[in-house]
């Protein structure tokens, strides 16, 4: 059955290439509309809870494909009418169900104080899962339509959603973002006019040219974005005397920088710069904002006179061990605070990396050179527009000191610390690249965040620079670092290439004394205490006495007597073990997973294992920074129960009429289910590696999108010439992807590119990538092909259904899996989940009726 | 019967402030001595709801939940002393809430305020409060009006209390209520002094003061703040986000030479008691530097 058979056209031939190039576009629709409603949330509010919202949306798929297995009679007799209607209202549900959710905003800080805010999350998932359930019915009747030459529509789907993916990162770049609709809008019309060219129904060609106007008018008409009042933009707007000095869009993200006089920034300033200094510098800075997030400071240079201040920052402690050095090296830019510092230091060479080219092209500005005093131009500054560890990690280049303060770490510091996210800029594997990039005596600085009680990413952050440390300096590692903190403010880790000395620990310390910060590790000074007696008594008043907040808890206890278990002793405590590797097994007494950051396992999440999560029923507040991970758990549990719901609807009213005389049915279920996740945990899993060598997630996601998408497109096209011999090719195929994707498990990490320029990076990338996408384009085309071969129409909705269904699924797996055992057990799961297939195939090949 | 002539009393104060603007009092002469508050009978629900009887303009289904949160702020050990008790007990809470979170005004939970502001819950409040230990003649700085509960907790503790607010609206929408509220009867509010601004430079002409209370977010502690607090006085910072806020105690000592000594405590973490121990020997997390001067 064909769409030529029930109208007959003038040319067949053009029938197919409009009704391909419909389905491309519908397809491309659909992932543009994902692309840009994540956008949209991370200016507007979370990003990471915009994929929520979108892969919930995405049921609409489930939902769209158990009504159409329910009702496969009905949708075959009226599927012109409904395409008719689906398509007349799809463009303005898109504009309007975006209107909607960003009006009716949630905010996830009052998720657990305020039962509104489960109302407004789920208004949220039904604005989006409206246009989603139209798009999904809309891809369903063209796959009903295309059934019988299957791999040409899914390679055209494959492929529209692969070019839309790039063509969605173009646009970034020269659309503003509150107009970037307007590109699934366009893609709709143009797939709605092939439709109705095919059947040359004028009428509807007419009726959906207004439908379209009237979507670009309420595009214009409406406000596509409300920035939440939480985001930082928001308050500085609300500032009297703030102004909107720049602004600029492009892939990564909308990046707006305020001037006003209450702006102030100083991160880790020590509290005797007020005692000890006139006068502080006033209305230095400007406050910049990347997606509404933020502010980073950008500090403009100060009068000589008051130059004193860079002291009291924490910044400037490796210059006391390296006075003047000749060349330092800035692994992030950011608002320019530490390489002002490395000026005022007078170090003679500095060399800044910076991977967001918004920033450098900020500071070109006029307005923004003026105030900075044209930073980016000092002769003694060399810019690296790229990563700051991806240039490490390549370098020759050696440098006497090397700093990373504060880059990128939001998931450091308690506020907004909710989304996971890979930070390749603080594993071990980087730590060890600084390390190796500093000449001898060379002093590596890293500052974070130091806001968490009890601590977590600083310890974690300890323990990562411990192991690289003793990679790199072996024995000679415990006398390589100096640790100290500010309580609740910053701390910061000082590895000396070399060890310090005596001479040296000294002039250390008398700072740190003058400046009241606080030493947790020196070289020559071992930790005296029980152990064991402070973190059982203080991993006991965390889990079992649920009093974390209380002031007092840990002194009323008898037993806790004379036990200090402040920050500062369990610092003391554990950086004596880690420096010097004894007495490891301690460490697994502390309550939270502290385990270091590798480029497998990058991540400052999960520090709650499952076996303790109990602990914190009922008082989740005291665990928020973990939110964002336990609300993939959440998110996973919903979608299974979801899934299964929508999955059994049609099992349960078509068991009789349908299912019970159709063989093979558990084998169907089996293949769908193993592809559908088999296939996005590898998508997901290898944006997550692609990040650590491009440098950042919008470059990645647009790599990975379009290339595996084309490639599996490829695929499947070319999976129909082996229909016939489906038994003998598919095996191998399976084969060849297991091995492909045990191999990548194993040694992606060595292969990924770390030098080159971008293009060769991506390139090689591409590469990687395409001989497995390729593969993978096989075996869901193949399936589909002869499920419709077989006559077995009802499963072949539902099993683009549950492919679907474990789409959703496996995109919050893979967070879980990788931040539970590393990004690469998700390509072995994958790998056997493909294994997995393979028997459930000759399941489906059965024959109709048994 | 401890109320029987209160009721007189606040009326007449009431009578004597309204028309007087809230910011222009002198701190010497107090516009309302906090010593005079009465004493609510905290011992059982029933007797409590009965001493509050005079309050006649509090909603008693309020003031029950009140109650309720005053046991679980006990048992918490988020009030420390009878003062703190008193303060709670007399604060109408819901009155700093938007109307649609009244309900749950005496919930363990930050609440939305409008502005992108919160309103803390009444646990990390009352812990804030007991941690500073207010004295009657104490001279307290808010930094972050927000909703103006904090103030109004203060103002049952001290006579002098200072708020700053770096929202001009809010700023605005509090000292409205704050009017409203001295006209129905809360005679102490008179105490507390509002003014919009940029807290991070605290209120230079009524500095110094002896207690500080900064409610808002920020990087480091401004030096402003560190400049104001008097030699011998508490800073009490909360630190992070809404909901996970730990409790950082500043406080700024003179040693025996004359040098001035600022140190951090980390309230929740360490060790209620500490006393200034030297740098070198970190215990009870307490950290101390000294000034060049």
């Amino acid at each position: 059955m064909t769409r030529t058979s029930d109208h007959g056209t003038a040319t067949p031939v053009a029938d197919r290439w409009f009704f391909l190039l419909s389905v491309f576009l519908t397809a491309g629709t659909i992932i543009a509309l994902q692309i840009i409603v994540i956008r949209l949330y991370s200016i507007s509010g979370w990003a990471h809870f915009g994929s929520l919202v979108v892969s919930v949306a995405m049921f609409g798929f489930g939902l769209a494909s158990a009504i159409m297995c329910l009702g496969n009679d009905f949708f075959n007799r009226h599927r012109d009418g409904i395409a008719r209607i689906a398509f007349l209202v799809y463009g303005p549900l898109i504009v309007l169900g975006n209107v909607c959710a960003q009006q009716i905003q949630f905010n996830p800080i009052f998720l657990l104080a305020d039962a509104d805010q489960f109302w407004k999350l789920l208004f949220n998932f039904i604005s989006y899962a409206v246009p989603f359930l139209v798009g999904a019915l809309l891809l369903g009747i063209a796959f009903m339509t295309g059934s019988q030459r299957f791999q040409l529509t899914y390679a055209s789907d494959m492929i529209g959603s692969g070019i839309t993916g790039i063509t969605c990162l173009v646009l970034m770049l020269v659309i503003p973002p509150e107009y970037l609709l307007l590109l699934p809008l366009l893609m709709w019309w143009g797939s709605a006019l092939l439709w109705f060219a095919m059947s040359q129904d004028r009428r509807a060609v007419g009726m959906v040219s207004v439908s379209a106007l009237v979507a670009v008018g309420l595009l214009f008409a409406l406000p596509q974005i409300s920035v939440s009042p939480y985001k930082g933009v928001s308050y500085a707007a609300k500032f009297p005397d703030s102004k909107r000095v720049y602004h600029a869009y492009g892939a990564h993200g909308l990046l707006e920088i305020y001037g006003s006089s209450y702006f102030h920034f100083a991160p880790g300033l020590s509290d005797m710069a007020s005692l000890n200094m006139e006068e502080l510098p006033t209305n230095t800075y400007l406050g910049m904002y990347i997606d509404s997030d933020g502010p980073i400071g950008i500090m403009k240079a100060i009068p000589p006179e008051q130059e004193i201040y860079y002291r009291f920052l924490p910044m400037h402690m490796p210059y006391l061990v390296q006075p003047k050095p000749d060349k330092v090296f800035i692994v992030q830019f950011g608002g320019g605070i530490s390489t002002r510092v490395a000026l005022a230091a007078n170090a003679g060479q500095v060399t800044v990396a910076e991977g967001n080219p918004m920033i450098l092209k900020a500071f070109a500005d006029d307005e923004i050179r003026q105030f900075t005093g044209n930073i980016l131009a000092d002769p003694r500054l060399s810019i690296i527009p790229m990563d700051g560890q991806l240039f490490v990690r390549a370098t020759e280049q050696k440098f006497k000191v090397i700093d990373l303060s504060l880059a990128d770490s939001t998931g450091l510091s308690s506020p907004g610390g909710f989304a996971v996210t890979e930070k390749y800029i603080y594993t071990r594997e980087a730590m060890a690249a600084y390390m190796r990039a500093l000449e001898p005596g060379g002093v590596l600085a890293v500052t974070v965040w130091n806001k968490e009680n009890p601590p977590k990413s600083t310890l974690r952050l300890f323990a990562t620079m411990a192991e690289a440390g003793h990679q790199v300096a072996g024995k000679g590692a415990p006398n390589s670092f100096y640790v100290l903190h500010v309580p609740l403010s910053t701390t910061t880790v000082l590895y000396k290439q070399g060890g310090f000395t005596s001479e040296e620990i000294t002039r250390l310390d008398a700072h740190c004394r003058e400046m009241a910060f606080g030493v947790v590790y020196r070289p020559g000074e071992r930790f005296q205490g029980d152990g064991v007696r402070m973190l059982t008594s203080y991993s006991r008043s965390i889990l079992e006495e649920g009093n974390i907040d209380s002031p007092d808890s840990q002194v009323e206890t008898p037993e806790d007597e004379g036990v200090d278990t402040s920050v500062s002793a369990l610092y003391s405590l554990l950086l004596d073990r880690m420096m010097h590797r004894e007495d490891m097994g301690l460490l697994k007494l502390y309550p939270f997973d502290i385990a270091s950051l590798t480029d497998d396992r990058p991540y400052f999440s999960g520090y709650v294992s499952l076996d303790k999560l109990h602990h914190f029923v009922g008082r989740l507040e005291a665990i928020s920074d973990e939110w964002g991970y336990l609300l993939l758990w959440f998110t996973l549990g919903q979608a299974a129960i979801a899934g299964l719901v929508l999955l059994s609807l049609p099992l349960i009213f078509s068991w009789r009429t349908i299912f019970s005389r159709q063989a093979g049915k558990f084998g169907i279920l089996g293949y769908f289910f193993a592809l559908g996740l088999g296939y996005i945990l590898v998508e997901i899993a290898l944006i997550g590696k692609f990040i650590s060598v491009l440098g950042n997630a919008v470059i990645s996601t647009g790599i990975l999108i379009t290339g595996m998408l084309i490639s599996t497109g490829l695929g499947s096209l070319v999976s129909g010439y082996f229909l016939e011999q489906v038994k003998t090719v598919m095996p191998r195929i399976f084969m060849a992807i297991a091995v492909i994707l045990g191999i990548y498990g194993i040694g992606l990490d060595h292969w990924l590119p770390a030098t080159g320029s971008l293009e060769w990076r991506v390139g090689v990338c591409i590469l990687l990538l395409f001989p497995l996408a390729f593969l993978m384009g096989f075996p869901f085309a193949t399936g589909m092909s002869w499920l419709a071969r077989l006559g077995k129409e009802h499963f072949f909705l539902w099993a683009w259904g549950i492919n679907g269904m474990f789409s959703v699924m496996g995109a919050v797996l893979v967070p879980i899996v990788a931040v539970s055992v590393g990004l690469s057990a998700n390509l072995y799961l994958a790998g056997a989940l493909y294994l997995l297939a393979w028997p459930c195939l000759f399941a489906l090949l059965r024959p109709h009726h048994v | 019967m401890i109320y029987r002539n209160i009721h007189k009393v606040v009326c007449l104060v009431t009578v004597l402030f309204i028309a007087t603007p809230i910011a222009g009092h002198a701190e010497h002469a107090p516009a309302f001595d906090v010593a005079t508050l009465p004493v609510p009978v905290d011992t059982d629900k029933a007797a409590y709801l009965e001493s509050m009887k005079v309050m006649t303009l509090q909603d008693k289904k309020m003031i029950a939940w009140r109650y309720d949160r005053f046991l679980a702020l006990k048992h918490n050990k988020d009030l420390w002393r009878d003062k703190e008790n008193r303060a709670f007990l007399l604060t109408p809470r819901e009155e700093f809430t938007l109307e649609r979170n009244k309900p749950r005004a005496y919930d363990h939970a930050f609440l939305d305020i409008g502005h992108g502001v919160t309103i803390s819950g009444p646990h990390l409040v009352m812990r804030m409060t007991s941690a500073l230990d207010v004295q009657p003649s104490d001279k307290v700085l808010e930094i972050g009006t927000g909703s103006g509960y904090q103030s109004a907790i203060l103002a049952h503790l001290s006579n002098h209390v200072h708020t700053v607010e770096i929202i001009e609206p809010l700023h605005k929408r509090t000292s409205e209520l704050y009017k409203k509220l001295l006209a129905a009867g809360h005679a102490e509010y008179a105490n507390v002094h509002l003014k919009s601004g940029d807290g991070y430079y605290g209120w230079e002409e009524k500095a110094p003061f002896n207690k500080i209370i900064v409610t808002c977010a920020i990087d480091h502690i401004p030096p402003p703040l560190l400049k104001q607090l008097a030699p011998g006085g508490v800073m009490v910072i909360p630190v992070g986000p809404p909901g996970k806020q730990t409790l950082l105690e500043v406080r700024k000592e003179v040693d025996a030479e004359g040098k001035i000594t600022i140190t951090r405590k980390d309230v929740y973490n360490g060790k209620k008691s500490v006393s200034f121990v030297p740098f070198t020997k970190q215990e009870g997390g307490t950290w101390s530097g000294r000034g060049l001067k």
